[in-house]
């Protein structure tokens, strides 16, 4: 692999980079602005002096405006001098397809008032044009943008895919000279794979290099994201803005201790703590991480101060329609609103408005995702951020906090970019065989290029041509072959007349999802459909969990197709809470630092004085949150043994069944494959119905009389991928992923022949297909990549190894402890599901219940 | 009658001939797939007949086949080249066996005249000595025959799922049990890839009510080993 250049920059002169600007766009410029702003001073002159370059700034503010400065100042000096030509000069593109406001306020609303300053001065500018085209753009507009081409493209990958192989419109793009990506920190996924390779394409396409300019959010490995924006080889500038100054955050819990108070009571007191903030500010914003919950706070919100929330409050969640979310986000802008309440959708994007506060309900799991969201508030220049953590259980209270710390010290946790995705692979390959013939070592050359297949084996790569050349199908015609291959000339190119239309119907990386009916599979409501669940939530069903719908509870037994079969009238409690699949993982950073934090208070916790003093230095937090954060470790110590980053504690107790419960702070991602994996093997062992559950904290298996030193003897980190990828195959996950990863890879076309398949039918053929692919072999590419995807994006298999290695070792060690009953720490992971009950209290009830009985146990010691 | 299990098909032996029963084939199934759409990696046809060829190899020649209906996949039109496969296939089936008789279940316009083309019967039923061989969609009078004792019938694809407390399998399966004062056997489908349905999860439709959880289960196992389960509605579910 050929390592990039990254150089990390200052910021220019004032004056240097008012030096390049030319004359009209410098008055024009200063008309409206009274300086450049930071991010400005960081990015413009390097982007006029034809640079690679990542812009990272923790706030929106002027982060699109600094790339089209430039931009826009050059296209000017064409313009001026009577130059422009018939070319698209500079192509932004941006995972987000509502674009058409920003894009009014960085581009046109700039380039008329321009014109009309150099108008008035008599100064004649030739027109520049700007074309937006997305999923949504008519084809009269279309057609309309053949004729006129635009200087500037604004764009979505993957339209930008599309355009690329349109005989005509692409040749627009051969003298390309800018490419202005946006958004880069919503690119770690596959998403994004797809648009490296696509700017590899490009490049490839056009005849002058294009510079690459990349927008982002604060992000960490930075220089990774850097090499991912430019490619293998390349150069790449990286600003990181040092916007904010200080982050005004807090944390407020709302309970002196946050297990003590009546249930109710704690209810009243978080609203009126909500109610409190809401008044204290000009416009709130609330994130909830769920949409369920988004509901409720605001039910909640009007219950309990009858009227005052009446008309002045909003939710906007993802399972709100397009309009009625654009419809909110008119309101937050005109300030009509006093607060709004949003599970995720309202972290990315367009601007909203003057917001002052951001309220943080439950931890937003990772560091650069808190940092989005309260970036949110303060968007105006220079303002900053203010955000204020909200936490309700004792676990969220030590996240947060350790969370805070992270956001004021400014260390970001980092994401995985997928590496060498096959089935995005099969895509591009068959859209760059649609534009020409190609020789195959000249492809992979390009391929390599990206970042994200920068490794790509020799092996793979063929692999996947011989998907595509159906070597993998036994017909001697080849059909079906969506590619050929001649091994002789070492050539290869399209097969088959409607290869651009499958193209351009068919690409794209989001995998459809749909909706699982619920139906009653036994019993006199047999056949009753209940309702409806995501597709999502039913991959992480088992046979025999208990979960809540409709406030009613209902036992999983199969599913088949897009039905998902249950047992209604369960007394069983819930085993997984409905929820569970919109919970984000927390990021393994946070989860390791949490870890490490245990530790330090470990090390203190004989002490209370020094201890509590200890973490309110440590986390930023009052006495009073230290103090809390303080007892709810004392008393796990007291209890069982604190678990910390060089212990993990497995805990052993007797309910209905053996638990084994792991106090493994690495994160749901590995937890996810560590639990899986030593499930697997007690299940080997010939214990029967393994119970499993897992949560960020840890995981736990339960059975009956687990034989607990073989199970722990079982796993190593040189079995745990053999065992793992054994322990998902057949699964639901697994069937799935590969669904996806077929309509990725064009194996199943959702649109065919002007017909489109519902996602049920698309799940019915994948079923087939899935049986057909293992029949083959177990080593067919595409399977191959809907096990990676599970493994390593779905879980993090990575990580779940090296603490694995660490632990033969003997840098973290075990340590087996018998307990009379879950230790405090591993309550939240025990009664995770009862939290779906609608009664609250029910919940408060239990955990009141269970912890009087541990603090028993701890006084008769 | 002696009857035995070879792997996924059925033979019956009354002493002097023997019969093999063949359950739903849906050849023709990948092309309607990939005519939708759906790029499908492997063909059945050999597919098909290498599984055939194990059977044979345990049986030998026999007097009589009977294909259980459903011979070729019931929805879209079928390319003229699938024909030929399918044709290949009946031939080659034909050569094992001194007749061949084909239960017609879905009236297809194009498959039966050329059956008949070919000389091989295509019936609604079949009967031979005391069995009835028909698809099990629809009753024909004739099986209520007091010289009847059994029925063998395809249609319903049966399959269990086997679930071990924390992994879930699924195979073919056999099911056999009694119906008024008749034996009932039910031939899973002959059809690679998919097992087919659990009778405990979904109805077959039948034309009969039976009670299938009565039914006792013989599973097919990858190497045509066929395992008894016993009763189907005794087998652990969770």
């Amino acid at each position: 692999m050929v390592e990039s250049k990254i150089e990390f920059i200052g910021a220019r002169s004032s004056a240097d980079v008012k030096g390049i600007m030319h004359p009209i766009v410098k008055e024009w410029f200063f008309a409206k602005f009274k300086d450049f702003s930071l991010t400005q001073l960081y990015g413009v002159a390097n982007i006029h002096e034809r640079k690679n370059i990542l812009i990272s700034a923790p706030t929106g503010g002027t982060k699109t405006l600094t790339a089209f400065l430039s931009i826009l100042n050059y296209l000017v000096s064409l313009a001026a001098e009577n130059e422009l030509e018939d070319k698209i000069y500079a192509v932004y593109v941006s995972p987000l397809r509502a674009l058409t406001n920003d894009i009014y306020v960085n581009l046109e609303r700039p380039l008329t008032e321009i014109k009309e300053l150099a108008e008035s001065k008599g100064i004649k500018l030739q027109d520049i044009r700007v074309g937006l085209r997305t999923g949504d753009t008519t084809p009269s507009e279309r057609a309309k943008m053949t004729r006129k081409v635009p200087h500037i493209f604004v764009t979505t990958p993957e339209s930008l895919a599309i355009v690329l192989t349109a005989p005509k419109f692409s040749e627009n793009l051969r003298a390309l000279e800018f490419i202005v990506v946006d958004e880069v920190h919503a690119l770690a996924n596959k998403r994004g794979v797809f648009l490296s390779l696509m700017l590899e394409r490009l490049e490839h396409f056009s005849a002058i290099p294009p510079v690459r300019i990349g927008l982002s959010a604060t992000i960490a490995p930075i220089e990774e994201i850097a090499k991912f924006l430019v490619g293998a080889g390349r150069e790449c500038l990286v600003a990181q803005v040092p916007l904010v100054k200080d982050i005004d955050i807090g944390l407020i819990s709302p309970g002196v201790d946050l297990l003590t108070m009546d249930g109710a009571e704690d209810q009243k007191r978080l609203y009126h703590i909500l109610d409190e903030l809401i008044g204290q500010h000009k416009t709130t914003l609330i994130f909830t991480n769920t949409r369920n919950a988004t509901e409720r706070i605001i039910h909640y919100l009007d219950m309990h101060f009858p009227g005052k929330y009446t008309g002045n409050i909003g939710a906007h969640h993802s399972s709100m329609s397009r309009s009625q979310r654009f419809m909110i986000e008119e309101r937050l802008r005109k300030g009509e609103l006093k607060v709004v309440v949003s599970s995720t959708s309202l972290e990315l994007g367009i601007d909203i408005g003057s917001i002052d506060l951001v309220v943080l309900l439950r931890s937003p799991k990772s560091v650069s995702r808190a940092l989005q969201r309260i970036g949110r508030a303060g968007h105006q220049l220079h303002s900053n951020p203010k955000g204020r953590f909200v936490v309700t259980d004792r676990d969220d209270l030590v996240e947060c906090a350790v969370l805070m710390k992270h956001m004021k010290e400014k260390i970001i946790d980092r994401v995985d970019i997928p590496m060498n995705a096959l089935d995005v692979l099969a895509q591009h390959i068959y859209g760059m065989a649609i534009s020409q013939i190609w020789n195959i070592d000249d492809v992979l050359k390009l391929i390599r290029k990206s970042y994200c297949y920068s490794n790509l084996s020799k092996e793979d790569f063929m692999s996947i041509i011989s998907y595509l050349s159906g070597d993998y199908d036994l017909e001697h015609r080849n059909v079906y072959a969506k590619i050929w291959y001649d091994k002789e000339t070492k050539q290869l190119g399209k097969k088959g007349k409607l290869a651009r239309l499958i193209y351009l119907t068919n690409i794209g990386t989001i995998p459809e999802e749909g909706f699982v009916s619920v139906v009653v599979g036994s019993g006199d409501a047999k056949g009753n459909i209940v309702g409806s669940i995501d597709e999502s939530f039913l991959e992480r069903l088992k046979k025999g969990d208990v979960f809540v719908l409709g406030g009613v509870k209902y036992q999983f037994i199969h599913s088949k197709g897009m039905k998902a079969y249950v047992i209604a009238n369960v007394s069983k409690s819930p085993t997984i809470p409905s929820w569970f699949s919109e919970q984000l993982p927390l990021s393994f950073d946070v989860a390791s630092a949490i870890a490490k934090f245990r530790g330090f208070v470990k090390e203190r916790v004989k002490n209370s004085l020094e201890c509590v003093k200890f973490i309110q230095d440590y986390c930023y937090c009052t006495s009073e949150t230290a103090g809390q954060i303080y007892r709810y470790c004392l008393e796990q110590e007291d209890f069982s043994v604190m678990p910390t980053d060089k212990k993990v504690i497995v805990e052993l107790f007797k309910q209905d069944k053996d638990y084994m419960l792991f106090h493994s702070m690495y994160g749901r991602r590995v937890n996810d494959a560590l639990s899986r994996a030593y499930a697997f093997i007690a299940a080997q062992l010939k214990h029967r119905d393994i119970e499993v559950g897992v949560n960020d904290n840890g995981f736990f298996i339960a059975g009956d009389a687990l034989d607990t030193s073989k199970i722990l003897k079982g796993l190593t980190s040189s079995n745990l991928r053999k065992i793992v990828e054994e322990a998902v195959e057949k699964t639901d996950v697994l069937k799935r992923r590969f669904r996806h990863c077929a309509a990725r890879s064009l194996m199943i076309l959702r649109n065919y022949k002007g017909r489109s398949k519902s996602v049920g039918k698309q799940q019915v053929h994948s079923h087939f297909l899935y049986s057909a692919v293992n029949e083959i072999s177990r080593d067919f590419p595409i399977m191959r990549e809907a096990r990676r995807e599970v493994l390593n994006d779905l879980m993090d298999i990575s990580n779940a190894e090296s603490i694995l290695k660490k632990i033969e070792r003997k840098e973290i060690n075990f340590e087996v402890v018998r307990t009379p009953l879950v230790s405090p720490f591993g309550l939240n992971l025990i009664t995770q599901s009862h939290s779906d009950f609608i009664k609250v209290e029910d919940r408060v009830n239990f955990l009141k219940r269970m912890h009087e009985l541990q603090m028993k146990v701890i006084e008769k010691r | 009658m002696k009857i035995d299990f070879v792997g996924k098909c059925l033979l019956l032996d009354c002493g002097s001939e023997r019969t093999l029963a063949i359950g739903d084939l849906h050849l023709g199934y990948e092309g309607a797939m990939r005519r939708s759409g759906v790029m499908i990696p492997v063909k059945l046809f050999e597919k098909s007949i290498v599984d055939f060829d194990k059977i044979i190899s345990e049986t030998g020649e026999l007097d009589n086949i009977v294909i259980l209906g459903d011979l070729k996949h019931e929805f879209g039109s079928i390319l003229p080249d699938e024909w030929k496969y399918i044709i290949k296939f009946i031939e080659y089936v034909k050569s094992k066996c001194k007749k061949l008789i084909v239960i017609e279940g879905n009236h297809d316009v194009i498959l039966f005249p050329l059956l008949k083309k070919m000389n091989i019967e295509g019936v609604d039923f079949f009967v031979w000595k005391n069995v009835v061989f028909t698809h099990g969609d629809k009753e024909y009078n004739e099986m209520n025959s007091k010289k009847i004792d059994y029925w063998v019938l395809g249609h319903g694809h049966p399959a269990i799922n086997l679930y071990d407390g924390n992994k879930k399998e699924k195979y073919k399966c056999f099911l056999y049990g009694n119906y008024k004062d008749k034996e009932v056997i039910v031939v899973p489908s002959f059809f690679p890839l998919i097992e087919g349905t659990d009778a405990r999860e979904f109805d077959m439709k039948f034309a009969w009510d039976f009670n299938l959880k009565k039914f006792r289960s013989f599973v097919v196992s990858d190497d045509l080993k066929v395992l008894d389960f016993g009763e189907l509605g005794k087998i652990r579910t969770d």
